[in-house]
């Protein structure tokens, strides 16, 4: 029965949490049992960072990983769970998403955890940011949807997965660096987002690329320019914001975090385990398969990754919030 | 492209574990159904939580033969107890009942069960047609159709749902209201949600319908449980009906199975209005409609094959476009959304396997109906005389289970509990509950996509008539409305005498 051994490693996680596990050694050893709580349900792109990361992880560390799924509030109640209430002795952590992570709390008062509260042990992946249009769409180019939107400001609609997601705050973040202003519309996710542009409901979607590659790559879907440093290997033709002038690199990044305070010990076992990961070759392959695009930042890096963003998102939102409220 | 996902969905289905699958979930339909006063919408909202940990295609496979089984099961109580098992069984009581008084039992169950065959295979049929059309159509509905579809969903709700239309729309009308619980989906700003996160997405429906539809039940099964059962029939003749039988009902079963087909594309509707639908229809083309209600066989292969039939026609606007037909598919959708299928175009493609395999496990799970009813039924008998006190329970532990096991959230629990008594006042009543189910949902497009279009049309309204499907699914809703009130019989009058 799956079923009843699900509810045991809940209940085993809820007495964990409580206090009534047995002493921990400082260190991960052979068999133990580590909870990752997702914030979002099994199948999401939370769920596909696990499935990816966790069999290698798992064989390095020689733990056995267990997934629990905590969804609701965009991931505000596994990381409240995660934040305030876990044994900080690393045998239970969550995979962190930006910018929801930052974004959950800037926006929400109500929402009381924030990073500084986290021990963040790495970043795996991030999805950067697309503009895509319907295959029959009048927009050839990004420059041509840029300048009709310059010449019509807030007539052109795009999409993004909502309000505190990454396309939202990368819309926000163009507006500003080009001086054009959208019509933003948000759809509950990324799926309803480019199948809006898809039927030519809206103008563009602002979207993630390992999201609507599949799409891309059957024709349904014209890339018009990415959120990158550098244009992507899988799509040679299409620009870089940055080579249009629009200094904007942004994306939805994936990683591993674990409360404050995790022993020294446990967390470099982690990151070490982590680093041989990345550097395997087979692991690499299931990345590229699954469309994923490894981005491994290791502690301080991602500390401060994130650090960066908060305060990125922070001001973005200072600026807009009593605007967003009107309406 | 199309065509290979169909036979990968046949392949799916015909795997050991997916077989095991159906078998299991049509014997525990039979099971659930045949007890007196658990419903299919309940069966199903308790299994869903435990199909977590399957492969989607076999969990979706168990809750769809659960489903069917579950609507022959009820007839099974119908018949013999004269309670319908489930509220879509209603209308067997009718002649099913006096056949059995008459010792003719065992016909009328066989009857029973061969038009819940025809019925369920037939809409399974009619299930796999459509579903390669809807694909391409889904792309068409924008926000701005979704919206005038969420608004013609919520017309329909108060004028079919079954009793007093006040009571039906005043239970709608609240599911809506609850339905603007959570995180403004244009602002982000949080609503009615007393600064507590548990509430931030909103209520979950499964939640809801758990609650709803099983703790009122089991409440009612401790109320009654002093009175005695009385089984009044026992099965003594044989079940299988003669091929003339078989060959004059015939007729009678494919229409009553095009009526139920038809009527759970209209969301909001489900097996009971279908049955009396076609019971109806057939009293008006039978040569004797007198004896509808005296123990006629066509009486029940009408009912019966309506109330199969609705299956696949409910499952086409819930696969398509997210909005269930009826409770019973609204916890289906919760099913696909729990395994990360979100409704929409990608179900044909990227889903298309598992979609698939959900049409053709419906198919199949009325194959295995017919073979383990043919087996069982008379093992049924003995379920129908399980004492409420045992069954009311384990009701109750299923329910606490089922709800923490969603989102690992005790306050799921909690959430739950407060719908079981909201639901077991509604049950003292008399509202159904069904329709605050239905506007929980569709409460959620209606506030997204309205939104959604009026930044799509720059604020104005206008937006509704610029596209030819929405304004006509809003023409109908308006229909819908008129039609119950008195405005609609003065214009009818009025015309009638200038005739």
């Amino acid at each position: 029965m799956i079923f009843s051994k699900r509810i045991l490693f809940a209940s085993m996680a809820a007495m964990a949490a409580a206090g009534f596990a047995p002493t921990a050694q400082a260190q991960y050893a052979p068999g133990n049992e580590v909870t990752v709580l997702q914030g979002f349900k099994a199948g999401g792109g939370s769920d596909a960072l696990a499935q990816l990361v966790q069999p290698y992880l798992a064989k390095e560390l020689g733990v056995d990983f267990v997934n629990q799924y905590i969804p609701g509030a965009t991931g505000a109640i596994a990381w409240t769970r995660l934040a305030k209430q876990t044994k900080s002795d690393g045998r239970t952590v969550s995979i962190t998403n930006t910018p929801m992570l930052m974004t959950n709390y800037i926006m929400n008062d109500s929402i009381t955890y924030n990073i500084d509260e986290l021990e963040p042990l790495a970043n795996v992946v991030t999805d950067p940011g697309i503009i895509v249009v319907a295959k029959d769409s009048k927009y050839q180019t990004a420059q041509q949807l840029l300048d009709d939107a310059k010449a019509n400001p807030g007539k052109v609609t795009v999409g993004n997965s909502g309000v505190g997601g990454d396309d939202y705050f990368s819309s926000i973040m163009i507006e500003k660096a080009s001086g054009i202003s959208f019509q933003k519309v948000p759809f509950q996710g990324d799926g309803p987002s480019w199948q809006a542009a898809m039927g030519g409901k809206i103008s563009a979607s602002f979207n993630n690329l390992g999201i609507t590659f599949p799409q891309i790559k059957a024709g349904n879907l014209r890339p018009l320019a990415v959120f990158t440093e550098e244009r992507v290997p899988d799509l040679p033709d299409v620009p870089t914001l940055k080579e249009l002038g629009i200094d904007v690199v942004a994306g939805s990044s994936r990683g591993y975090s674990a409360p404050k305070g995790i022993p020294a010990e446990a967390k470099q076992q982690f990151l070490d385990a982590m680093k041989k990961v990345a550097a395997n070759p087979s692991f690499q392959k299931d990345a590229k398969d699954r469309a994923m695009v490894l981005d491994v930042k290791l502690g301080d890096d991602y500390k401060t990754y994130l650090e960066r963003q908060q305060v990125q998102f922070k001001e973005i939102w200072d600026e807009i919030k009593d605007e967003v409220k009107k309406n | 492209m199309d065509q290979s996902m169909v036979m990968v969905g046949l392949e799916n289905v015909l795997s050991l574990t997916n077989i095991l699958a159906i078998c299991i979930g049509t014997l525990l339909g039979l099971f659930v159904g045949a007890m007196p006063g658990l419903s299919a919408t309940m069966a199903l909202a308790l299994l869903l939580p435990l199909t977590f940990s399957f492969p989607p295609a076999t969990g979706l496979s168990m809750m769809a033969s659960l489903y069917l089984a579950a609507m022959y099961g009820g007839s099974v109580a119908a018949i013999l107890l004269r309670t319908p098992g489930t509220p879509a069984a209603a209308a067997t009581v009718l002649d099913g009942y006096p056949m059995a008084e008459q010792g003719k039992a065992g016909r009328a169950l066989g009857i029973s069960l061969t038009a819940s065959l025809v019925g369920g295979v037939l809409s399974g049929f009619a299930l796999l047609t459509i579903a390669p059309l809807l694909g391409k159509i889904v792309l068409e509905f924008g926000p701005v159709e979704l919206f005038a579809i969420a608004v013609l969903g919520i017309a329909i709700i108060g004028s079919l749902s079954q009793g007093s239309a006040v009571k039906g729309l005043f239970s709608g009308a609240l599911g809506l209201l609850l339905a603007m619980i959570g995180m403004d989906p244009t602002t982000g700003t949080p609503r009615f949600t007393m600064d507590n996160i548990n509430l931030f997405s909103g209520i979950p429906f499964t939640v809801a319908l758990i609650g709803l539809f099983s703790v009122p039940q089991a409440i009612r099964l401790i109320q009654e449980s002093g009175e005695t059962k009385k089984v009044v029939s026992k099965i003594k003749d044989r079940l299988l009906p003669p091929l003339p039988d078989f060959i004059r009902l015939l007729p009678n079963m494919l229409r009553s199975s095009v009526i139920g087909i038809l009527t759970g594309l209209i969301p909001g509707t489900g097996g009971d209005t279908a049955s009396w639908f076609a019971y109806n229809e057939a009293k008006r083309f039978s040569k004797d409609p007198k004896s509808f209600g005296g123990g006629n066989p066509a009486g029940i292969a009408a009912a019966e094959s309506a109330n199969n039939a609705v299956v696949g026609g409910a499952l086409v606007p819930t696969i398509a476009l997210g909005i269930p037909g009826s409770s019973s598919a609204a916890v289906l959708l919760g099913g696909l959304m729990v395994h990360g299928i979100l409704p929409g175009p990608t179900l044909m493609t990227e889903y298309g396997d598992v979609t698939y395999t959900l049409i053709w496990a419906v198919i199949f799970a009325n194959v295995a109906l017919f073979v383990l009813g043919m087996a069982f039924t008379r093992l049924c008998v003995y379920v129908t005389q399980v004492p409420n006190l045992v069954v009311a329970p384990v009701i109750i532990v299923l329910c606490v289970i089922g709800s923490f096991a969603i989102n690992n959230n005790m306050f799921d629990v909690y959430l739950m509990l407060a719908f079981g008594f909201l639901g077991y006042i509604f049950d003292r009543l008399n509202i159904p509950p069904a329709p605050m189910v239905i506007g929980l949902i569709l409460g959620h497009l209606l506030d997204m996509s309205l939104n959604q279009s009026l930044l799509i049309g720059q604020g104005s309204w206008g937006v509704f008539l610029d596209s030819p499907i929405a304004a006509t699914l809003l023409a109908i809703a308006a229909f819908t409305i008129l039609q119950s009130t008195p405005l609609f019989g003065w214009i009818r009058r009025s015309l009638f005498r200038r005739a």
